[in-house]
C-alpha cells in the first residue's frame, strides 16, 4: 500500500508543471474606414513575415524543414496569408481584445529551413498591433 | 491467476500508456483479478508511432510509468507519459497529459462482470507543443468483460468531456494533440477479444475509438496483441493502426508490469 501511495504521490507531484495556457484570441482589430492603405503587403506585410515568420512558414520548405510549422501555413505570399488571416491574428496579433504572443516561438533557425540555433526576433507590441490591423485591412480588401 | 491474466490481456490493463489509457480509458486497468487482499502493480510502457495529419508529418516515442492499486471490486491507477515528438522537422521532449483513474465492478455473474469507471486526464502536456489537450478531461464509462475457458472478450462505452468552453474552437490543425488526439466532447468505445494459446501466452485483437459530439473527428484504432504473463509479471506487445481520424498511421506498444 505504501508503494502505491508513493507512486500516486510522485505522479501528482509532477502535475505542477502544467501546459502553456496562452490561448489564441481574436484581437478585435479593425481596418480604419476609409482604408488609408498605409499598411499593405508591400509596405508592411512582406517585411514583417520575412523578419518573423518565413524561416519556418514558407511554401519553399518541405515538412521536414519547417521546424514544427504546420503544413499549408505559409506566409511568403499575400495569398498564403489570406488563407488563414484569423489564425495569424490569433497567434501573433495585438488589438483591443487581446495581445497574442504564441508566435513567433522562443527559438528559431537562422536560415529558412535550417536548424534551430538562435532566439527568435520578437515583434514589439506596436508591430503586433500593426499586424492585426493589416490583416484586417487585407481581409477587407479581399472582400472577406 | 488464470483469470487475472485473461482479464488483463482482454482489457489491456497490464500497463496502459497515456495514449492507450486515453483512448481505452474505460477499460484500462479495470483489474478483474478478484483479489481480496490489496494488490499493487507498477509497470512501464514504451511506444513508438508515426503520424501524418492534415498539418503535421512525424513520429513520437514515449515511456509511460504506471502505478495501480486494486482491492476486491475496486481499483485505481495513474499514468504519465514522457514523450519525444518530431513534428514537421522539430523535435520536442516533454510530458503528456497525466491520467488518473478509478473503477469498480458492479455486477459479477459467473464468468462475466460489468462495472463503471471514471478517468480524469490532467493537462500536464503542453498544448502548444502538441503534447497535451490543454484542458482537464473527464471520462466516465461503463465496461463489461467475459472469460470463458481460453476465450475472453470485453467491451466498453463512455463519454469524454473537456472542462472548457466548447465554443472556443479555433483554427483547425487537425487532430490534437498529436501524441493522442481526442475531441473536446465525444463518445468513446472499445471492443476486444483474445484466446489463450498455451505457455501463458494470449493472442488477441481490439478496436477502439471516439465519436465526436459536435465538431470533431471520428477516430478508430485497431490492433493485434500478444501477451505473456505469470503470477507476478506480465508483458505484452500491441501493434496498432489508425483506421480513421488520423490518430497515427501505425503504433507499437510494449508494456510490462510487476505485481506485489
Amino acid at each position: 500500500m505504501r508503494l502505491v501511495v508513493l507512486g500516486f504521490g510522485v505522479m501528482l507531484g509532477v502535475l505542477g508543471a502544467c501546459s502553456d495556457s496562452a490561448t489564441p484570441t481574436p484581437t478585435g482589430a479593425v481596418c480604419p474606414d476609409p482604408d488609408p492603405m498605409t499598411l499593405t503587403w508591400g509596405s508592411f506585410g512582406e517585411q514583417f513575415m520575412t523578419t518573423y515568420c518565413t524561416a519556418c512558414h514558407s511554401t519553399e520548405l518541405s515538412h521536414s524543414m519547417r521546424n514544427g510549422a504546420p503544413l499549408y501555413h505559409d506566409y511568403d505570399t499575400l495569398a498564403g496569408v489570406l488563407k488563414i488571416p484569423d489564425h495569424i491574428d490569433e497567434e501573433a496579433g495585438a488589438g483591443p481584445a487581446a495581445v497574442n504572443t504564441r508566435m513567433p516561438p522562443s527559438r528559431c533557425p537562422s536560415m529558412p529551413g535550417g536548424k534551430i540555433d538562435r532566439d527568435c526576433p520578437e515583434p514589439t507590441e506596436a508591430e503586433r498591433t500593426e499586424l492585426a490591423v493589416w490583416v484586417a485591412c487585407e481581409q477587407q480588401r479581399a472582400g472577406k | 491467476m488464470k483469470r487475472w491474466l485473461a482479464a488483463g490481456a482482454v482489457t489491456g490493463w497490464l500497463i496502459v500508456p497515456a495514449g492507450a489509457a486515453r483512448a481505452d480509458h474505460d477499460m484500462a486497468m479495470s483489474g478483474h483479478q478478484h483479489a481480496d487482499a490489496p494488490a499493487v502493480s507498477i509497470g512501464v510502457a514504451v511506444q513508438a508511432a508515426e503520424f501524418e495529419t492534415m498539418s503535421y508529418v512525424g513520429s513520437y516515442q514515449s515511456i509511460a510509468p504506471t502505478v495501480a492499486w486494486m482491492h476486491g471490486w475496486f481499483g485505481a491507477n495513474a499514468t504519465l507519459g514522457l514523450y519525444h515528438l518530431d513534428e514537421n522537422g522539430r523535435g520536442t521532449y516533454g510530458m503528456g497529459d497525466a491520467m488518473l483513474g478509478a473503477h469498480a465492478a458492479v455486477i459479477r455473474r459467473g464468468e462475466a462482470e460489468a462495472g463503471v469507471a471514471l478517468h480524469v486526464m490532467l493537462p500536464t502536456g503542453s498544448e502548444v507543443d502538441n503534447l497535451g489537450m490543454g484542458h482537464v478531461m473527464v471520462m466516465p464509462a461503463l465496461w463489461g468483460a467475459w472469460q470463458g475457458g481460453r476465450l475472453g472478450a470485453s467491451a466498453s462505452a463512455g463519454y469524454a468531456r473537456a472542462l472548457t468552453s466548447l465554443d472556443g474552437a479555433h483554427h483547425d490543425h487537425g487532430p490534437t494533440p498529436l501524441v493522442d488526439p481526442m475531441n473536446l466532447q465525444e463518445l468513446t468505445w472499445s471492443v476486444a477479444a483474445d484466446v489463450e494459446v498455451g505457455h501463458h501466452v494470449r493472442l488477441g485483437g481490439r478496436a477502439q475509438g471516439g465519436v465526436p459530439i459536435g465538431d470533431g473527428r471520428t477516430r478508430v484504432i485497431s490492433g493485434g496483441r500478444v501477451a505473456w504473463g505469470m503470477a507476478r509479471v506480465s508483458t505484452a506487445f500491441e501493434l496498432q493502426v489508425g483506421l480513421a481520424g488520423d490518430p497515427f498511421t501505425v503504433r507499437g506498444v510494449l508494456e510490462t508490469a510487476l505485481r506485489f
